[in-house]
């Protein structure tokens, strides 16, 4: 490799003005492109987690995505007339299971992606103002707005999971469903984490004269959240 | 051209500089982890009202307490959390953070610094495959007679369990970590990885990682085999939950260093570093990040929902409660084909840089090397229900996967093909990484070969289950992988420690570890062949002169690495000192000092041609070369 030691300034990262490398443009740069990184190992995981879902409720084992089936047959039809038949309809405890079990209520499902929804919008309405060069005044609230709804958001996926008509023993479904409770709760905490820092930072005027950047991504992030968790929410109340 | 003086590694810094990181380190790491798992272990304990100390759940939140805590006690957390109260570093806390004025105690500390970084991953990977080495040996010994009392089937079961765990992850990081973090950086002429604090982050996260999985032994063992398939792992004693929670932990730190690999070659190539002039390393390393950034959620969704089962009672892969097997190992098996290439791209890049190196000849066909890679990746993600084909899932998709599976030979047979034409009829300088490549080049054949024995269903039927799989795979990982860690850190060992690496003992560990590979898996083939079923700790007599051999040859393998690893270490400390290109070689991290200095260059590089240009009147090793102007070449498309 040929190279030239003509004409290039060294510029040494620990001389920049914007943080631990380089200029804020630079910076920018880098972290879109990790913030789109993150977002597709991200997806990854959530479409493992669709797969998980319909898979599970494809093939129904032993009757038991909801437990319809232990009320629908005879035990010995779901497994094969064998001699443990009547032993397999059971919760984790070992419990018969006698009855279809009840589907999370979707008006709480929807109500917790609906918020995140919100929190997201925020989130963009700031990027919009700090764009314009919108002072701290402008951005600062919206998103305050954004973190207190993702707060909603996690208060209410919590008190959804105090109230569900399943406990995670009970089948498939149960189990499947609140695993997405939990996977919506750990994207929650880390937009609360992202909204914290940025109504903070702004607060105390970082994101003023153009350094508007960290905002943008957020928004990439914020509306990354509220697509996965929207898109839980349709496919638990439209494919229970 | 200006010049800017190199940060001494003695300057002296403010006494403020660094802020809390001056006060953490790998002692406060343990104490914060240690005080954190015990307050975590109180608490489940309490709330649990539970007798049983070694519950799942009090294992779980135990162990979780403990890969937090040891981070927050050696700072991964102080950025975000400094972030968030709008608190950025200043100059000093970032010349803190790379470890100027602290000498070796920056091993020690959450440093920023990537040849640091890169470095302590050299040192992880060798105390990883310490142990995974001496729980190999045992497996051996167990196995030198058929009744052996040498260990308890169980504990025989457990310790294959974390054998095969332990060498999985360590071969994962054994190029990509040292190399991908040391010299990638400076291959492609920048300053350091894009985010440096990530970069830290994921290997501390590895260092935490690994006690759970130790400790393992203490909680009843993992006898599930490294798949851990279900539903026999979901019965498993506690020492499961350690399990996945390594594996949690593990998966983090790889998407994040990944990330951060992909991040600092698509941004931070120098002036005219284009994709067409990237070292096929770089390459290696980018595909491999971008592979395992596919992968590893999926492990991670495996091994969740595996905590989940086990801890809270979902029924994700117990049949009874409406799950299935068949689950796990789909959502294991999608992480754990990718995963193979994940661990053999980067060795095969570092190969590749090897064989242009020393045969003085440009790499054979570059681009359509590189293509190879990318197919091999692109195939990578369509194989995987090879590995269930004798588990009764989906039958009538076996002909598809034999089909996708037969063809990754195609691009592995291309690269192959273009790593023997670029040292074919080059004027061989015959070295230490040289040796490896030559071993790398046979052993690969045989693991290929016999690979795709293994992707034909009616075969696969008869050698799944026995020790031929197992010879095949240590083959392709050992004996192909491993050996092209080892001819990396031949190479660059130089450019890392500044010192030459002594080949008369290197060489001597070469032909013991060359005999040791033989000895031992064709040892193992031929218990395949006579169908000794794998992982069982007693066997029948018939088998028995099969496994003396491979026996005997693993602890001739284990006397090569070891011999190896003396020449490591006392030629670190005792080494010839290295000029900055001892090897004559023309890619970027060769033309700065033997070991760089902070920040890797004095003066930004700009690359006028490719890493390869060995032309014609440049075969003798003695040519260095000269710097040309940068009008005499392209200077486009680099990212500054």
């Amino acid at each position: 490799m040929s190279v030239t030691d003509h004409g290039h300034e060294h510029t040494g990262y620990f001389e920049g003005g914007g943080g631990y490398h380089d200029t804020p443009q630079e910076k920018h740069r880098k972290e879109h492109v990790a913030v789109w990184l993150f977002i597709f190992g991200d997806a990854v995981f959530f479409m493992l987690e669709l797969f998980f879902w319909f898979y599970l409720r494809a093939n129904n084992t032993a009757g038991m995505w909801r437990g319809a089936d232990c009320t629908a047959q005879s035990p010995q039809s779901i497994a094969g007339g064998g001699p443990t038949a009547t032993n397999i309809c059971t919760d984790g405890l070992g419990n018969p299971i006698t009855h279809e079990i009840a589907t999370a209520a979707p008006l709480h499902t929807l109500a917790i992606a609906a918020l995140i929804i919100i929190a997201a919008a925020f989130v963009w309405f700031a990027e919009v103002q700090a764009r314009q060069g919108g002072t701290r005044k402008g951005v600062t609230p919206l998103l305050g707005l954004g973190v207190v709804f993702v707060v909603a958001a996690i208060v209410w996926q919590i008190v959804q999971f105090q109230i569900l008509p399943f406990t995670t023993i009970q089948g498939a479904y149960a189990s499947t469903f609140e695993f997405y409770m939990g996977s919506n709760i750990a994207h929650f905490l880390l937009a609360l984490t992202v909204g914290f820092g940025l109504f903070n930072r702004s607060r105390i005027g970082k994101y003023e004269d153009g350094r508007w950047f960290q905002v943008h991504l957020s928004r990439i992030f914020f509306v990354w959240v509220a697509f996965s968790s929207a898109v839980l929410a349709l496919v638990t109340v439209l494919f229970a | 051209m200006t010049m800017t003086a190199p940060l001494a590694e003695d300057t002296k810094l403010g006494p403020k500089a660094g802020g809390l990181y001056r006060h953490q380190n790998f002692a406060t790491g343990l104490i914060v982890g240690i005080l954190s798992a015990v307050i975590g272990w109180v608490i489940s304990h309490a709330l649990l009202q539970s007798s049983n100390w070694g519950s799942d759940m009090v294992v779980t939140v135990t162990l979780v307490s403990w890969v937090v805590g040891f981070n927050i006690g050696i700072g991964s957390f102080n950025a975000i959390f400094r972030w968030s109260l709008g608190h950025d570093e200043d100059h000093e806390d970032q010349l803190y953070g790379a470890g100027v004025g602290q000498g070796w105690k920056r091993y020690f500390k959450f440093c920023t610094d990537h040849k640091v970084v890169g470095t302590q991953y050299l040192v992880l990977v060798m105390v990883l495959f310490g142990v995974g080495g001496t729980l190999a040996m045992m497996i051996r010994t167990q196995l030198l007679t058929p009744n052996s009392q040498f260990m308890s089937p169980e504990t025989y079961n457990s310790i294959v369990s974390i054998h095969g765990m332990i060498m999985i992850i360590a071969t994962i990081i054994m190029v990509s970590g040292p190399f991908a973090n040391f010299i990638m950086p400076i291959m492609i002429g920048a300053k350091d990885m894009a985010f440096p604090r990530l970069n830290a982050l994921s290997f501390w996260l590895v260092v935490s990682a690994v006690p759970p999985i130790l400790g393992s032994f203490l909680l009843g063992g993992v006898p599930a085999g490294w798949t851990t398939y279900a539903p026999l792992a979901v019965q498993a004693p506690p020492a499961m939950d350690a399990f996945a929670i390594t594996i949690c932990t593990f998966v983090l730190s790889v998407t994040v260093a990944g990330i951060n690999t992909l991040v600092t070659v698509l941004t931070m190539r120098t002036k005219g570093m284009t994709p067409g002039r990237l070292p096929i390393f770089v390459w290696g390393s980018i595909i491999a990040g971008g592979l395992g950034l596919y992968a590893m959620p999926a492990f991670l969704m495996a091994q969740s929902a595996m905590i989940t089962d086990r801890v809270v009672g979902t029924s994700f892969y117990v049949a009874m409660q409406g799950g299935t097997g068949w689950l796990y190992e789909n959502t294991f098996w999608i992480m754990g084909h990718p995963e193979v290439y994940v661990i053999l791209i980067p060795p095969v890049g570092a190969l590749i840089e090897i064989a242009s190196t020393f045969s003085r000849k440009p790499v054979f066909a570059y681009k359509v090397m590189v293509s190879g890679v990318i197919g091999i990746a692109t195939l990578a993600i369509m194989v995987w229900a090879h590995h269930m084909f004798t588990t009764g899932w989906a039958p009538t998709l076996a002909d598809p996967f034999m089909l996708t599976t037969e063809l990754i030979s195609i691009p592995t047979g291309i690269v192959f093909l273009c790593m023997v034409g670029t040292i074919w009829r080059g004027s061989i300088w015959t070295r230490l990484p040289m040796y490896f490549l030559y071993l790398f080049l046979f052993n690969f054949i045989v693991g290929g070969i016999t690979g795709i024995y293994l992707s034909d269903v009616p075969v696969d039927q008869y050698f799944h289950g026995n020790m031929f799989v197992t010879a095949h795979f240590h083959y392709t990982l050992l004996g192909g992988g491993m050996i092209g860690a080892a001819g990396a850190v031949s190479y660059w060992y130089p450019k890392m420690t500044g010192r030459m690496l002594n080949e008369r003992i290197g060489k001597t560990a070469f032909w013991i570890i060359a005999a040791g590979i033989q000895i031992t898996y064709l040892g193992q083939f031929w218990e395949g062949f006579q169908g000794m079923p794998r992982r069982v700790a007693n066997y029948a007599q018939i088998f028995q002169h099969a496994n003396d051999m491979s026996s005997v040859g693993a602890y001739i393998l284990m006397t090569g690495w070891i011999v190896f690893l003396y020449a490591i270490i006392s030629s670190w400390r005792h080494g010839v000192k290295a000029p900055a290109n001892p090897w004559h070689a023309k890619s970027l991290e060769w033309q700065t000092s033997s070991p760089p200095p902070l920040e890797n260059f004095l003066v930004d590089p700009v690359v006028t041609s490719d890493p390869y240009g060995y032309g014609e009147d440049d075969l003798a090793p003695q040519r260095q070369p000269q710097p040309v102007s940068a009008e005499a070449g392209s200077t486009t498309g680099g990212a500054h």
